[in-house]
This record gives structure tokens, sequence and C-alpha cells, in this order.
């Protein structure tokens, strides 16, 4: 069976995702990009575009380039949206058959230059239903699916807006017929989100998904039930939108260089079109940055020379300009949630356990903090606002062709497993998140000289010193022939099954005995547990850093006594007393420090004895100089 | 041999049939449990395949967003240096000899163009190359972007004017070229060419 395909078709901007092994993957159309504007036009050459290649002529083909078709999709040509949307949208809105909507385009009629080229191909000179635009742009993504995964698409799940009527669901669901998909579920757009975060897991949640993207600001509040989600209310405005954001800076940085200046830049379509990219990423810098800086050279000139436009532009002031529209958005949310039936959930904010932000808008810090203070809870933000919509549909779609199955949900290890090695410090072997079932395995060795037996002690946590974790289980391995420290060979093998049982195996490569322990209850920690145990690994982060470079300062310190000392005793009579002596001292000043001193004592006890056992070497290298000179390769002693 | 195969057989066919319906369950439980451990290993392996094509497909493109802010540059150079340009044809009054650029300007110019160049080439090293786009080429929407139409001698439908230089990264177009449409030459001119 063929994958079926997530399809968002947004007003401005559509996406598409597939499952793969089990994980949602968003598809990037043919040019590359992961969203395709949800534009179609006829070119003046008759031919038909979709997606960005349409947009690139828009402005010079505005009659027959359709944009936002979604506004009309299922509506009546009376409908009070049609008739206003009607006024502003370059392209002709025509009545259709049964009082539908119908929309002119690539009619030579109204481009004289085809006409006179002699163009009139057939099937240029007509009207089209919404649905039938709509089945350009789905029949693009579904080629491009096609070309991106090598095999045929038939099927696919399409996301509507909550507040879609039954005609408006059917046209959608006629428009992927026309496109040549079976249409397997026309999903709400809310609910795909939910869907991508896995909230349909939780029972008797209440959600609320807040949608502010280009053109449309949509307010959803849904309840999980059995495996339903329900729809309980919807609100928002249609016509507000990361567009109407633009615009404010826009207007603020024209009319700020009028007053510098003197000058009129709205006027220059050239000047207004850079003014508007730098506006577009001004914003989505300011959600990163406090502060960015707009900077145009050579924007105009006038009679005293070229003049370039220098702005600093703060996050402060952004937020400044578009405050009307957040709280607007805060507004209508509120309204949404908390109105009696029918026109809000009737719901307190209390009582709304998850929120999620969809849509690019959303990056912004502003909206951000607005919507948690709203609610007082973090909202969920870390699927791509712009894409998570399509995430959701590919979910769904796998849900529908039996990817999801219960009996492939892998778990997950919820904390690090450890193991503690010399210092008290825990050496991480299997990181957090790692899916089960697994298996790490890693060597070590004994730290000191003629050790026999290691003590294996298994920890979980996230804390980088052993102390701080929690204990899983402690054993001894017994029995390793007596050799220097660093020789032995202890293999060490973690091995978490897809029940969550932990086994730990310790084998001393040489003698081949080996002691293993099994811990049940690896992953059976509650989520509370978990939460509080990451919670602490955050908060004491730059204490446990610090602690844990005094400990493998320590380590090293150990490390260069014992090199120290071995150094001494192999020279023997090659280095003089006055050497052996102050190398001797060294060692015993950072004995001194080592167990019982700050970090930046060991440090420079340590770089001292560092220091001070280069001179044994040295003074190795001048004695054999000085007495071996004529035994240098360069001058072969002779016989 | 063949009484070991036959006695088997005889033992199977004698067994209670709650005992073969466990039997079935557990060969039709096998089955599905191979299917599936072969289906996942075999994802894997696919996963792993496409993984390594797409981590070269990020290698390829990792300086995309970095290269788009310099092709801002680009295109700031350009203006700088047709701005000089300009200013060179402008006659500077009172002065002998108006109009005539200095030994100073040129110098300047040059360098400029020079600094312009080495950057592009810079980043021509790392895939980028311009879109080639001149006056008359017929309006190519996956390579060019119309900003404005206006009348010129070129054919109706064709590119009049470059406006904003386009580049792509490798086969990936990163920047359309801004472009100016031909409505095909005024009335006027049209009249006059007629006559």
């Amino acid at each position: 069976m063929g994958k079926i395909l997530g399809i968002d078709l947004g007003t401005t901007n559509s996406a598409m995702a597939v499952m793969e092994g089990g994980e949602p993957r968003i598809l990037e159309n043919a040019e590359g990009n992961r969203t395709t504007p949800s534009v179609v036009a006829v070119s003046k050459t008759g031919e038909r575009l979709t997606g960005v290649l349409a947009k690139r002529q828009s402005i010079t083909n505005p009659k027959n380039t359709v944009f936002s078709v979604k506004r009309l999709i299922g509506r009546k040509f009376s409908d009070q949206e049609v008739q206003r949307d009607k006024n502003w949208m370059p392209y002709e809105i025509l009545e259709g058959e049964h009082g539908g909507v119908q929309v002119r385009m690539g009619d030579p009629s109204t481009d004289p230059s085809a006409v006179s080229l002699g163009t009139n191909r057939s099937g240029q000179a007509r009207s089209h239903t919404p649905e039938e635009i709509s089945a350009f742009i789905l029949a693009k993504l579904k080629s491009d699916a096609e070309a991106k995964l090598g095999e045929k698409i038939e099927e696919a799940v399409i996301t509507v807006p909550a507040y879609f009527d039954d005609s408006q669901r059917q046209a959608t669901k006629n428009a992927g017929e026309i496109a040549g998909l079976k249409v397997r579920r026309i999903l709400n757009e809310p609910t795909a989100a939910a869907l991508a975060y896995g909230l349909n897991k939780h029972k008797n949640e209440q959600i609320v998904v807040y949608d502010f993207g280009g053109g449309t600001f949509d307010i959803s509040v849904l309840e999980v039930g059995d495996d339903v989600v329900e729809v309980k209310a919807t609100g928002g405005d249609t016509h507000l939108g990361g567009d109407d954001f633009d615009k404010k800076i826009i207007e603020f940085l024209v009319d700020e260089y009028r007053k510098q200046e003197g000058v009129d830049i709205s006027k220059d379509p050239l000047a207004l079109q850079r003014l508007k990219e730098a506006a577009e990423r001004a914003k989505h810098e300011l959600s990163v940055a406090v502060d960015t800086e707009i900077n145009l050279p050579y924007i105009t000139s006038d009679s005293t020379g070229p003049k370039h436009f220098l702005m600093k532009m703060t996050r402060a002031k952004l937020e400044s300009l578009v405050k009307e529209y957040i709280e607007h958005s805060i507004e209508l949310t509120r309204e949404t949630v908390t109105a009696p039936a029918p026109k809000g959930a009737g719901f307190d904010l209390k009582e709304i356990d998850e929120v999620i932000l969809v849509g690019g808008q959303t990056r912004m810090p502003a909206i951000q903090e607005a919507v948690k203070n709203l609610f007082g809870k973090e909202p969920h933000k870390g699927i791509n606002p712009d894409e998570v919509v399509a995430v959701g549909a590919a979910v769904q779609a796998g849900i529908l062709q039996g990817d999801v199955k219960d009996i492939l949900l892998l778990d997950v290890t919820p904390l690090t497993l450890a193991i503690e090695t010399l210092g008290g410090v825990a050496t991480p072997m299997i990181p957090k998140n790692t899916t089960v079932p697994t298996s790490k395995t890693q060597v070590f060795s004994t730290a000191a000289d003629n050790q026999t037996s290691v003590e294996v002690h298994v920890l979980q946590g996230e804390r980088p010193m052993a102390a701080d974790n929690r204990t899983l289980a402690r054993f001894m391995l017994e029995g390793i022939p007596p050799s220097p420290r660093g020789v032995p060979q202890v293999e060490v093998v973690f091995d978490i099954d897809a029940n969550g049982i932990l086994s730990v195996t310790a084998k001393d490569k040489a003698s081949g005995k080996s002691q293993s322990v099994r811990i049940e209850a690896s992953t059976s920690l509650s989520k509370e547990e978990i939460e509080k145990l990451k919670k602490e690994a955050a908060e004491h982060a730059s204490e446990d850093a610090s602690r844990r470079e005094l400990a493998e300062t320590r380590n090293q310190a150990e490390q260069t006594i014992y090199l120290a000392e071995k150094a001494v005793k192999d020279a023997g009579d090659k280095i003089g007393e006055d050497v052996r002596s102050a190398v001797s001292a060294k060692i015993e000043a950072l004995k001194k420090v080592k167990d019982e001193g700050g970090l930046e004592e060991v440090k420079s006890a340590l770089a001292e004895l560092s220091a001070e056992i280069q001179k044994i070497g040295q003074t190795m290298y001048n004695k054999k100089d000085d007495a071996g000179n004529p035994e240098s390769a360069d001058h072969p002693k002779p016989d | 041999m063949d009484e070991d195969k036959k006695e088997g057989t005889d033992a199977a066919n004698d067994a209670p049939p709650e005992e073969i319906s466990e039997i079935e369950k557990c060969r039709k439980e096998r089955d599905e449990y191979l299917a599936g451990w072969q289906r996942a290993r075999a994802d894997f392996l696919n996963y792993k395949k496409e993984e390594m094509q797409r981590l070269a497909e990020i290698a390829k493109y990792q300086t995309e967003d970095m290269v788009k802010e310099f092709i801002g540059v680009l295109d700031n150079f350009d203006l700088a240096l047709a701005a000089l340009s300009e200013s060179k044809k402008a006659p500077t009054s009172g002065e002998a000899g108006a109009g005539v650029p200095t030994p100073k300007a040129v110098g300047t110019e040059k360098g400029i163009y020079m600094i312009r160049a080495q950057m592009e080439d810079a980043l021509r090293k790392r895939g980028l190359t311009r879109i080639p786009v001149g006056p008359g080429d017929k309006f190519d929407p996956a390579l060019q972007e119309a900003i404005s139409e206006e009348e010129s001698d070129e054919p109706p439908g064709t590119v009049a004017e470059e406006m904003k230089a386009g580049y792509k990264l490798f086969d990936k177009v990163i920047r359309p070229a801004r472009v100016k449409i031909s409505k095909g030459p005024s009335e006027n001119t049209q009249n006059t060419n007629n006559k």
C-alpha cells in the first residue's frame, strides 16, 4: 500500500508531510521549499503556473493570478464574506451555478497582449470553481511528493479550519478528488496540531489552539474524550495576520524616514520592495534578538546625491507598533474560551489543560508571553509552527495506514543510565531519550596497580557526579589478574530490552570472569519523579560542572603523580639528586592538595609538577648528548 | 527417517484440537512478528540510505542562509557602483573640465569594483552563480520575478530590464532575478515607427 500524504491546504501557503519510519517528515516541493504558496495563475503566454512560480508573476498579471481561494471554497456567491473579499481581490469573482462562486483566470479577453499574440488556446478562456483552483495546488503537491518519494501517491488527509461547514468540507474533498487523490479524511487544523503534539492520547483534556498565520487568525477550543477530539468552539478574525504586522513596520519606517530625510519613499516601488523585505527580516530577527539594524544603502537619491536608510529597531518598538493586534487576538481568545455556547466554549480559563501555538507569527516572544499570561501555563511550541498542521495530517495518515500501531510504539529511556568512574564521576552509558531496546558496550580499566576487583555502580540521572544520581545497582567483579593500573580491560555492557529491563554485565577480558545484574525498574519512574530529576539537574548545572571539573582535575593529578613517581624510579641514577628531590617535593605538594584542596590549588600544583617532570627528560637527554655524540646516527661508530 | 516423519505427523494429528489451534496461533504470531521485524530492519536500512542523501544535501546547502545575506551586500555594491558612475556623469559646476572624472574618483570606483568582484568570487567558490538575464529574454517565472510592467522597445511579455540580480546556489534558485516586464513600445513610438 502506498503512503498517504498529509496536506495542510492553507490560505496563503500549503505544506505536506508523510510518515516515514514511524515519524512524520515534511516533504520539500520541486523548488526545494518546505511550504508552497497557495497561488495559481495562467501566465500571459497561456501557461498554467502553480506555487511560487505563479506568485513571481502576480504583480504584472494580477487579473489572472488567483490566491486566497480558500476564502471562497464551498461558499455561496451571496455570502457576506465573498461579497467583502470580492472588493479587494484583484481577480474576477463571478456567480456560478446554483449560486456558487467562480473565479476567472486566463481569460484572453482580459489580456490584450494575449489576443494580439493570438494565444487563445483551448481551455484558457474560462471560469474555474474554487475547487478546481485548489485542485491545481493539490495536484502540484501530489506530483512533487511523488517525485521526492519515488512512489505513487493516491491517498491524502487534507486539513481545513475547524469552522468550515459541510459544504466547505465537501468542496475541499472534491478538490482532492479532482487532483486525483482519494481523500481518506478531512481533518480539522487544530486537531491536526493536537495530533502532532500527541495530545490525542490525553484523556478528558481541554485544549486551546492559537493559530496566528500570515493572513488569518483562528482560535479553537478542543476537548479530547475517548479517542475522539471534539471541537467545542471556534473564533478568530479571518482578516488578521502576520502580514498586518509587516504593514505596520513598513508604515513606521516610511514615516521615520520622512521625518529624518524629508523624502517619501513609499512612492518608489523599488525602494518599497527593499523596505518590505527588510521589514520582514527585522520582524524575524526581533523574535530572537532584542534589537536589529535596518541597513539599506542607496535607498533613493535626490539633487544632493544618494540617500541611505539606516535605522535601529528594538523589540520594544515592534511590540508597541503591533500591540493592538496582539491585544485583539487575546481578547478574541478569551471570548472564544469563556463565552457561553454557542458563541464560546463556556470554560473557565483555568480549565484549559494544554495550549498549542500554530502559525509563523507565534514565533514572536510578545505573543508567546501574552498567551502564557492568559492561561497561566507554558504553551506547546516545539514543532515548527508553519509545519505543525501538516505534521499532524501526516500523523493522522499514519494512523489510517496502520503505521502508528501500539505494538510498535517503542519506549524511550526517561533518564540517563551511567556508571561511576574514578573520582565519583557519573560516566553516561545510555543517554536519556534513547529508544529501547538498545545496548551499549564500553571498556574500562583499573585505577590502581594490582587492583584485583572493580566495583560496578549503576546510576540513573542527569547529574555529572555519581553521588547526586540514583543508585540502581552495585556489584563487584573479582578475580582480575594483578597488573599495573590501566592495563586490565573490563568490558561493561548495558542492555535494555523492549520492556525496559536493564541488564548490566561486567567481564574481565583476560580471565573471562564476568558478573551481571538485572534491574527491572529502570524505566518505571513516575512522570513527576522524572521531571523532578531533570529539574534538579538543570538547577545544579553550573555547580555540577565545576564539581566535575574538580573531580577530573583530581583524576589527572593522580595520574600525573603516578607517572612522575614511575619516571623518577625508571630514571634511576641517570638524574641528579637535585632533580630527584625537586620532583619529589612537587609530588608531595600535589599529594597534599589533591584530595582536599580547591580547583585552583590542585591545578597550580599539577602544573608545577608537570613542569618539574619535564626536567627529568631534559637532564637525561643532555647527559646523553654530552656522552653520546659519537654514537649519534649521523656519525656511525667505526668498528 | 521416514518413519520418524510419519510419527511426527501422526502425533500432530493426534493432538487435541485446542493444542492445534494454539500452535496455529503461535505460527501466525511468529510470521507476523518476523514480518514486522524484517520490515523494521528494511525501514531502518532505507532510512539510513535516505539520511545519508539528506545529509549530503544539507551539507551542500548549509551555507544558504549566509550566502543569501551576502547577496544583499553584493546588491549594495551594485548600487554604490551605479551611483558612482551616475555622479561622474553629473557636471561639477564651476570647476574647469566639468564632467571629467578625477583620477581619484576613477581609482575609488575601480577599488570598489574589485572588492565586489572579490566577494562574488568567494561566493562562487561556494556554489553561487548569477542567473543570466537580459532585455528581450522570454519571461521565465522559474528564474525571474516580475516586479513591474512598463513600455519598452522589447516585445510585450519579455524582460524589459533587470532590476536586481538573481542567484542560484548549485541547482536551487535562492533568489529569482527581479525584472521589469515589457508592455511593448508606447503608442507614440509605434505610430512614429509606422510612419
